[in-house]
């Protein structure tokens, strides 16, 4: 399981990762916006994404659509992780078809929670 | 300000209640030249009036344009004397400071927190496996081999267990020590904070003023209303509780996730 973490602050990837890490995830690549993800997630090797939502170039929610939109991307599960918390963003977020959503500041158990949640779907989807 | 820029309206006003009295006196016994004359003193005294307003207005809006040019402005000479550094680009560069020490804070923090896991799990690992080996010496189910080298790795267990203690110890004093970021970086903000403030309150006055010059003039400006794009984000909401729009926490956030079908 490879996860791309998407986040303009390297603090913040550096937690993700960590966190991630203890949850037994050991395999990870980083990207500091949309512009720099999007390549990597092409890359073909990406089994999961977690992406904040307010970057510099291109946002999280413009990278959730783009790998909606893309045939090859589009089942990727993504998860937000992002101090965003308008309700009509989550509801964007939602239409734009993402799996999660955690509002910064965050703990170790919501995100365990969320994640874990995923992967229940997909696995009760199969 | 508004005293000194409304008392010749108010002056010109009453002349205007009296001289309407004073028409009417005129033309309700037939005086019909007395009647102009007062309508032409009355015309002079309105473009005296609207002149000397617009005269102060004029000063007024100078005013306001200088000092906020000056006062917010104005020439900060460092002690290396730089003159190009203005209030403004110090404050960005006082931003950046805290972006920065907030950085390297949070990354020492974690560096500590990296080299001190395999520590505690190194620690455990051992003690774990001493354990095992120490119940069975209370149920005396040790070869004498076997409990000689029990005797010596207790030895090394404890010297170990002494310097991991050492080394953790240090590492969370360094954690500790870390967090005086909040203290520089607070008073950094607090510095910022107090030249936005400087700086709101020029640029109302001069919003102000600028108002009063419209309206005496009857220009009028066509105003834009800029809404923030969301897809743009907007950042951490701050005084989360006054606003209906934000959500305050991950409950919240689920709730409304649950209410669309997830």
């Amino acid at each position: 399981m490879k996860i791309l973490i998407v986040d303009d602050f390297s603090t913040m990837r550096r937690i993700i990762k960590n966190l991630l890490r203890d949850l037994g995830f050991t395999n990870t690549v980083e990207a500091d916006d949309g512009t720099t993800a999007l390549p990597i997630l092409q890359g073909g090797t990406i089994d999961f994404l977690v992406t904040d939502w307010n970057m510099p170039g291109m946002t999280g929610i413009e990278l959730l659509r783009a790998v909606r939109a893309d045939e090859k991307l589009k089942s990727i599960p993504v998860l937000m992780v992002t101090a965003e918390a308008k309700r009509d963003q989550i509801i964007a977020a939602a239409q734009a078809g993402v799996n999660g959503y955690v509002v910064k500041p965050f703990t170790a158990v919501a995100l365990k929670e969320k994640i874990e949640k995923i992967f229940e779907r997909i696995d009760a989807a199969k | 300000m508004s005293n000194v820029l409304g008392s010749g309206l108010v002056e010109f006003e009453s002349l205007v209640k009296d001289g309407a009295v004073e028409l009417l006196n005129h033309i309700e016994v037939g005086d019909f030249s007395g009647a102009i004359k007062i309508i032409q003193e009355l015309s002079e005294a309105r473009h005296n009036s609207f002149y000397n307003e617009v005269g102060c207005l004029t000063r007024s809006l100078h005013d306001a344009i200088r000092d906020f040019q000056i006062d917010s402005m104005d020439l900060v000479v460092g002690e290396d004397g730089h003159d190009s550094a203005t209030k403004i680009t110090d404050a960005s560069d006082r931003l950046n400071y805290v972006i920065e020490t907030t950085s390297a804070a949070a990354n020492k923090t974690m560096d500590m927190v990296d080299s001190s896991v395999p520590v505690a799990s190194e620690l455990q690992n051992q003690a774990r496996e001493l354990r095992k080996d120490w119940s069975r010496l209370i149920q005396r189910d040790l070869t004498p081999q076997e409990f000689r080298d029990l005797y010596k790795r207790i030895d090394v267990f404890l010297s170990y267990a002494d310097e991991s203690a050492t080394t953790l110890h240090s590492n969370l004093n360094t954690i500790l020590l870390e967090q005086g970021y909040q203290d520089l970086t607070g008073q950094v903000i607090a510095r910022v904070n107090d030249l936005i403030r400087d700086v709101e309150d020029k640029l109302v006055h001069l919003v102000a003023v600028a108002g009063r010059v419209d309206s005496i003039s009857g220009i009028k400006h066509q105003e834009k209303k800029s809404e923030h794009d969301d897809t743009r984000g907007h950042g951490p909401a701050i005084n989360k509780q006054n606003n209906p729009e934000v959500l305050n926490s991950q409950d919240e956030v689920d709730d409304l996730l649950s209410s669309l079908g997830f």
